[in-house]
Formats: structure tokens, sequence, C-alpha cells
């Protein structure tokens, strides 16, 4: 095979069952039609069969695929995507920043595939080429900061060892008469990067995720429970092969322009994600409050509590930034509380899904008795301690390596059916949940990652935790309490606001997804633009690269991607195409793995109840719902007509045969279609 | 007296501005004065010179007008706006000065890596630099632990002669080849090595398989500001770029790495990267933490 630029062309099969290492060379034309990350990973997950409903996502079988792209390395806004059958059996793509992406193209590869499932806790060490599985029994049950520093000094490069040869004959007499006790030695610099699950993978929690640097998650759809279904807690990288590039000066001609334009965005420069909170959730009635009960805080003084401006005074120590990114939006904070559970704990930020679904969700904001629709009383310490117990709740999260997005719609499910009298305590194995209560919250997550009495329910997640009460109590009103979708945590966008259009959730096809693209679009129903965002956002995450840099990159994309790989026939077209691949197969994936016959009944529809029949109580949207409370338009005319754009079945939304010919993955995919047609 | 001795040293400089005396005669003057030889180099470097090139004062100037024409106060030209950088090639190269960085500025983005690492790959091996970038070749290495970066580069330590017999680097001293050495001003290669900074010899280096001394003592007693490079892994040192760091110019963070005057013997600045990752994390977060 050619050698390819750009990528690497090899991507490591990692069988933790025998304990091998195979490595996978795709051909140039599968890495042209999919680049890597999210399009590739979801061809391997059709291509060789894990699509098939056999495959249980907890079993040996299922792959889970850490993935890079052809401009990851010295591009900037590094990104990885984690590609596999989630737990929630559909599919997992998600993605994180952080420089393990980056290192794993320095080491030589363009993914690391793991399938089996190892007798005992091992990790994956990577040094170039040598790939080896080594025991991870000392790390095993390790919080995810504590696993990653572990891992981060277990690997060396060739260049940064060897023996130790100095001796005194080396020095001045002098010298080596003041000289302390050797010990240090050589091995000292910290050059290698890792991916980690918390105490929640390895137990199984549904909504487990994956870590790099702390608090960088591959946050959605549970791939840490799929990593910690096959005893792997992480995996630590360190590359000294460079980034290979077709045309290495236009390269980085153009991420010095990338960046340049970066520097000047002061909304991540300033606040990262927590620029949304006042400036733009609350004001559009869109902030998650008490579950989605209210959008807005009838008082706006109380959304300062979670607001970029206010959380940098407050607390914000430093930024953090991914490989070759100069928007830094990761800030490190520390909790600074009268409540000793909190202070002083390190986390980060939060970032806005945290502020939202882990903050104004769970009542954090608003004083003891009041609700949402009352005025605030309290004075800035009251905004502090709010703030806190959010930091608080996104580093329990964090730290466990959980998704806060799924957790926060977890968390306020429980609290909003003990505020209803739908359950009590004692269905909590006596937690009493009440809104704002930190310390109930410490307890039922602490249960839910040990698995420990109601924990193993609830660690299946919201959905499932709703079905179950529903059940257990004969209240089938229950169901309309989970804000999920998809059977999935909403993330901290809402569609009955002025945020998003509900179809933009209804169709993204990670799902649930708030990061999918094409907001503008569906907002103004044009679905061609809607669809073409979708597109570019599934590329994005191919490349892969950061949603937040999209207008830095625009029009830059395929320039990169010729500049890294010399494919000089590679157009802003073939951008879009790349993405339409992703969601064809994607959501030919979704339906077969799950056996769904009818998708409007089993899956297109499985919406909050809320967004319907609930009016938004407050804000600018007040009496507000999705639709005008009309779901059949969304499900019966906007649907259909998306689907027909995408050219796929406007009865079910199966890509067709003609659409997926001319996408050129009819080979792989038409057999699945053709079925779901 | 310190009033004196400003006053004096303004003298020198407006003398040295107006090329009445030389750099070397400035510097001669200066540290009679009691000034440290570092000290009198940033000095130096403060005082504008009249053109970049070293045409005497009374040649005529390249263009037609006569030299009173241009009086030696006159602004500078307006067609330069005063907040862009001048071009790379109009900077001057300084002595005496040392890289300061500040890791609760740093992002850790690895943009000074990135652009050190190509800069010297196409010096060293172009044939492969042309291939693409590989960090390996970087001098400068920011390192992150969770919710820390620090930036690993060489920290310009010097033994001291009255305690351990030597004023050289400690890696230096150690070199069994001599290929270690500092260029002094007028060598080297201009925007890559000299002025006064180290550099190591590539022809006499031994190599890791062979040595490797230099990161030995280095990480043993004072850093890790040694690497070595993944072909023919010899010892790479961070030049200063004899005096213009490429780093600085490329960093996006204002303040979180800056090119300033020496302070003191940088001995006392080096830190080992455990130590220094657990002291920011402890100055940061008020918490000790083991990496």
């Amino acid at each position: 095979m050619a050698e390819l630029k750009g990528a690497t062309g090899k991507i490591a099969r990692v069988d933790l069952t025998t304990k091998k290492v195979t490595v996978v060379e795709p051909p140039e034309e599968v890495y042209k039609k999919f680049l890597g990350g999210e399009a590739l990973g979801l061809y391997f997950m059709v291509a060789e069969g894990l699509i098939d409903p056999k495959v249980e996502p907890f079993s040996p079988q299922n792959m889970v695929q850490f993935m890079i792209g052809p401009v990851t390395g010295v591009a900037p806004n590094a990104r990885s995507v984690i590609v596999t059958k989630s737990a929630y059996n559909f599919m997992t793509v998600t993605t994180s920043g952080g420089r393990a992406a980056s290192e794993l193209k320095f080491a030589g590869w363009d993914g690391i595939q793991v399938v089996g499932k190892s007798d005992k806790p091992v990790y994956i060490a990577v040094v170039d080429d040598n790939i080896e599985i080594r025991d991870a029994s000392h790390i095993w049950g390790m919080s995810t900061e504590e696993a990653e520093l572990e891992l981060l000094k277990s690997v060396l490069a060739p260049n940064e060892y060897r023996e130790s040869i100095l001796t005194e004959a080396d020095m001045t007499p002098e010298w080596a008469a003041l000289r302390p006790p050797k010990g240090k030695g050589i091995g000292a610099k910290r050059l290698a990067a890792a991916w980690v699950i918390g105490p929640g993978g390895e137990n199984g929690v549904w909504y487990a995720n994956v870590i790099t640097e702390g608090a960088r998650a591959h946050g959605r759809y549970g791939a840490g429970a799929i990593v910690g279904s096959k005893n792997l807690k992480g995996i630590v990288i360190r590359g000294t092969k460079g980034h290979v590039l077709a045309d290495k000066g236009k390269f980085l001609q153009l991420a010095r322009e990338i960046q340049a334009s970066e520097a000047t965005n002061y909304f991540w420069r300033s606040f990262g994600t927590a620029g949304i909170g006042a400036r733009c959730a609350n004001s559009e009635d869109a902030f998650p409050i008490r579950n989605w009960q209210w959008g807005a805080w009838a008082d706006p003084t109380v959304v300062k509590a979670l607001e970029g401006p206010w959380m940098d005074a407050a607390s914000f120590v430093k930024q953090m930034a991914c490989p070759g990114c100069t928007l830094h939006c990761m800030y490190l904070t520390e909790i600074t509380s009268k409540d000793p559970l909190m202070d002083g704990v390190v986390t980060d930020m939060p970032d806005w899904e945290a502020m939202g679904q882990v903050g104004g969700n769970l009542g954090y904001c608003e004083l003891e008795g009041m609700t949402p629709s009352d005025p605030f009383t309290g004075d800035h310490w009251d905004l502090m301690e709010a703030l806190a117990k959010t930091q608080y709740t996104t580093f329990l999260h964090d730290s466990n390596g959980l998704d806060y997005i799924e957790g926060g719609a977890l968390l306020a499910l429980l609290m909003e059916l003990i505020q209803r009298n739908l359950i009590t305590p004692a269905d909590l194995d006596g937690i009493n949940l009440k809104w704002g209560d930190v310390h109930a919250v410490d307890a039922i997550v602490k249960k839910i990652v040990r698995k420990e009495g109601i924990g193993a329910v609830l660690a299946k997640g919201t959905w499932e935790t709703a079905k179950y009460f529903a059940e257990k109590k004969g209240k089938p009103e229950i169901m309309n309490y989970p804000s999920t979708g998809h059977r999935y945590g909403q993330p901290a966008h809402d569609v009955r606001g002025f945020d998003k259009d509900a179809l933009e959730y209804v169709t993204v096809v990670r799902p649930c997804e708030h990061t999918g693209g094409g907001g503008a679009g569906f907002l103004k129903k044009d679905y061609p633009a809607a669809i073409a965002g979708q597109n570019t956002q599934a590329t994005h995450n191919s490349l892969v690269i950061c949603s937040f840099a999209a207008g830095n990159w625009a029009g830059k994309i395929a320039a990169m991607v010729q500049a890294a790989t010399g494919w000089t026939d590679f157009t802003e077209d073939d951008v879009v195409k790349v993405g339409a691949r992703a969601y064809a197969l994607g959501r030919i994936f979704n339906l077969t793995t799950q056996g769904i016959k009818d998708p409007k009944k089993e899956w297109d529809t499985l919406f909050p109840h809320r967004w319907f029949y609930d009016p938004l109580p407050t804000g600018s949207g007040k009496g507000r719902v999705a639709y005008d409370g009309k779901p059949e338009v969304l499900y019966d005319e906007a649907l259909p007509a998306y689907w027909k754009t995408r050219g796929w079945s406007e009865d079910k939304g199966v890509p067709l045969a003609d659409t997926l010919k001319d996408l050129g993955i009819d080979d792989i995919a038409e057999p699945y279609a053709a079925k779901l047609r | 007296m310190s009033q004196n001795l400003q006053e004096r040293i303004s003298e020198l400089q407006e003398q040295l501005r107006q090329g009445v005396i030389s750099r070397r005669e400035f510097l001669r003057y200066v540290t009679l004065l009691g000034v440290s030889l570092g000290a009198a180099e940033a000095l130096a470097a403060c005082a504008p010179k009249p053109t970049p090139t070293a045409v005497a004062p009374t040649a005529a100037p390249p263009t037609a007008a006569p030299p009173t024409a241009v009086p030696p106060t006159a602004a500078p030209p307006p067609t330069v706006a005063p907040t862009a950088p001048p071009p790379a090639a109009e900077k001057q190269a300084l002595a005496g000065y040392m890289l300061r960085f500040n890791p609760a500025i740093c992002t850790g983005c690895l943009i000074c890596a990135v652009a050190c690492a190509d800069k010297w790959a196409t010096e060293y091996f172009p044939e492969e630099a042309a291939k693409g970038v590989n960090l390996e070749f970087s001098r400068i290495r920011p390192m992150r632990s969770q919710y820390v970066d620090i930036i690993n580069v060489c920290q310009d330590c010097r033994l001291i002669e009255w305690a351990e017999g030597s004023t050289k680097a400690p890696c230096e001293q150690v070199c069994p080849q001599g290929a270690i050495s500092v260029v002094p001003e007028g060598q080297g290669k201009p925007g890559y090595t000299g002025m006064g900074y180290l550099n190591i010899d590539r022809d006499l280096c031994l190599g890791l398989d062979l040595c490797g001394r230099c990161l030995e003592v280095c990480e043993d007693q004072f850093g890790s500001g040694i690497s070595f490079d993944p072909i023919e892994k010899k010892a790479q040192i961070c030049t200063r770029c004899g005096g213009l760091p490429t780093c600085v110019e490329v960093c996006p963070e204002p303040g979180a790495l800056l090119f300033v005057p020496l302070q003191t013997n940088g001995r006392y600045w080096a830190h080992q990267p455990e130590e220094f990752f657990e002291l920011t994390y402890a100055k940061l977060y008020a918490e000790r933490r083991d990496v």
C-alpha cells in the first residue's frame, strides 16, 4: 500500500482475550471515504458485523475504538473519538479534546481498537510501535485523576532513557563533594498522555465515560462502561514519530491562520462555555432548572452564580488548551465553600453542560424554600454556595468517570419524582433527594457508582429508572418526567424556548446530542442547511477537530485535508459527504442493532412529554411549548420532510439504495438498509 | 550615587545609540561601573542602534538625502503601526537574557514546541523535516500533569566557581567530548546560536546510546533540559535561538513565555519536572499532590 500522509494507515487491534495485538491497514479508498474518527469508526462497526443485534454491548465481541483523523497531530484543536456499541444498545460516538489524541498520531496509529475481555484488570501502554498489555490491579478502583497520574509516569520513550553512567570523575572534585545523593536519575520527563475510566466504568454504570487530563471527557453514551466491561482501566501513549504531512508548509500556514483567528475570539478565551449561562440560556428561556420545570429564573440575579464573569471572579484558577488551540476553553477551579464536603475540591469550571445539568437542574441556585419563580433575597455568598454545589457535582461525576449530562438528567428526575410524591425516600434507600441537597446527591451518586442497593437500578440511567419506578409504583405517569431523548439524557439545551428546534434532537444521529450542528437551519426550517451543518459536524468528528473552532476552520477543512494527505481532489463537497456517510451508517446501525421494525413507534418519537405539554412558566418564552403542543407536526410533517431531503425513506427514515450508492457505501450498508426498508 | 550611575549609563547608551562608541566599548565601560555583564548586555540592547547594520555614522545613508536631513530623534516611519510586531529579520538578538514562563498563564497549547521542532528539524534534518513535524526535535516541551502545565526547557544553570569549582553549565562540565559550550557573540548562526548561549556540537556529541551524561546530571540535580533527537539520538539543548527565541515569538498567551534580562544565576531557577508539577499544583490549588 502506498504510504499515507496525514493518517498513518495503521490501526492497532488489541485483543484482550488472547493478549495479541494485530495491525489493521485499511486501504486508502476507505480513508478517503471516511477520513477517521466517527465515520471510520462507524465503517468498522458496520463492515465487521458489530451492527448485528446478536453482539451484546457488554459482550467480549463488542469492539471499542479510540479513533483520530488525518489532521489530528499538529493541527489546531486536536480531539479523539470513541466509537463502540453503547451500553444503551445504540451507537456510541463520543469525542474529547486533550493531548492523548495527538500523542496517538505521534506514536504512529490512527486508532486503537479493543476487542475481547481480559481475565484481570489491565491497561494498554503504547510507545510508538510497541504496544503492551500490562497489569492494572494497582490502579483498579482508583478515581480517574489518581489512575491517570499513575499511568502518565509508567511509560518513557526510548530517547528519554538510559542506565546511569555518571561518575564523580565526570565532575570537578568540589562539585562531586557537594553533590546531593543521586536518585532522581534519568526519566524525569512527563510526556505521555492517557485515557482512563473511573470506578463508574469499572462497575459497568451505563453512562460511565472515559476521561483524560483529569476533567476532559468522552462523555456520552457510556463508552466507559464498555471499556470497563473489558477489564481495561485505560490507555497510556507516548509517541516519537511525529505527524507526517503531504505539504507541511501549507499545513502549518493554515494552522497559523486558524490559530490567529481563534486568538481573537474572547468568548472562548475569556470564559469557555461558561459564557453561555446568563448571556444565552436564561435569556433564551432554555436553562435546565429543576428537571426543566423552568427554563429561566424569574429573578435574573440567580443566574449570576453560573455565568462566566462571575464564576471567573469567584473561582477560575487556570486556563488549559488542547494541542494547537488558542481558545483554551477549559478552566480549572478550586471550590470555596463553607461546607467541608466541598471546600478545597479541585475540578474544572463547570462548563455549560454541567452548569445546566448538575447546576440549575438540581435546584442548586435557589435559597431553601424558594422556587425559581421567587425573587432572590440572598447575597453573593449564597451564589458562591450555588456555584460550589455545581462544581462539586461536576467533580463527583468526572472523578468517578460518569457522564454528567445523563447523570444530571437522572438526578433531576429522581428529585422531581420526590417533589411530586411519585416516589418516596424509602424508594431511594432512605435518601431524601430534595432540590438543592448536595449531600443527598453525593450519597446517591456514590451508591450508583458502587451499584449498591437502588444504585444498581439507577446505574442503568434515566429512562430505565423511570420505567422501573413506573412499574414498581404502578404509576405510568412517571414516564412523563424523564428528560430523555432516544432513552438518553437530554443535554442543557431546550426546545420550548429560543435555543433549539426539537427536530434537531430528533434527527441527530448521535442520540439526543446537543453538538450535532445545523441548529440555525433547523430553527429556520431550512432542512438542506440543517443537514449540511449536521454533515459538517460529523466530518469534524472524523478529522477530528473541535466544534468550538468550527467558525475558524470554515472554508479551510478541505485545504487542511489536502495539505495533510496530498489528496488534491478532496474538496469542500467531500467534507459534507463524509458526514453524510456517517449519518447514513449511524442511522442504519441504530435501527439494526436494536432490531427496530417501526422506527416512528420504537425510536424516533422517544422524546420528553414535557416538550409538548408543559409550558414554560417564566422568562422570555413564558407559555411556550415545542411545536405549539402538536407533536404530530414534528413527527409526521417535519421529520419526513427532513428524511426526504436526506434521501432517506419518508416512512421509516432508512437511506434509499440510490442514496447509499451515491455515497459509495452501498457495499457495506445496503444489505442492512434493505432489511430495514 | 545610583543617580550618577544611571546618568552615566544613560550617557553611554546615548553614545552607543549615536555610534560614538561600539557595543563592545559600551559593555566594557558599563561593567567597569559595576554592572554585571548580563545586565550590561541588556542595557546595550535597550539602546536602539541608528541602523540595524554596522554602517558608520559618517557614512552616507543608502538614500540620497544628506545625513542632517534625518534628526537623531526622528520618529519611526509612519507606515509601521505601533502595535504591529516588527518582522523577525529586524528583531535584535539579545544577549544576557533568559526565558521566563508563568505556569498560571501557559495553556499548554504546544504551539511553542511545534515551532521549535520545525525550526530545528529543518536545520539539522531538512529531508526529514520536509515530511512533517515531530515534537521530539523541540528543545522546549510543555508538559502536562492534571490541571498543571509546566514548560520544560533548559534553564541555563551555572555551577558556582567558589563552591563547585567551575562556572560552566553542569551539562557542559560533564560532557566528555566538550560538545556543549557557550557560543559567544559574533559567532554561531544568527537566529539559531550564539550571543552567549549554550549550544551542542552535533559532530562531537556521542549520543544517548554511548553517553547521556548531560541528561543524567540535568535530571539528577537540576531540571530536565536536555532531549535527544529521534534519528541520531544526539543531545539537544535550547540555544535561545541565539537571542531571538522562536518560542517566545509564537506564544499566543501574553505573559506566558517571556524573554527578559537575566535576573540571577540560572542555577536558582531550575526545577525538576516532578517538583515543578507538585509545587505549581500546590501554588495554584493550595493543596499537596504527588504526581
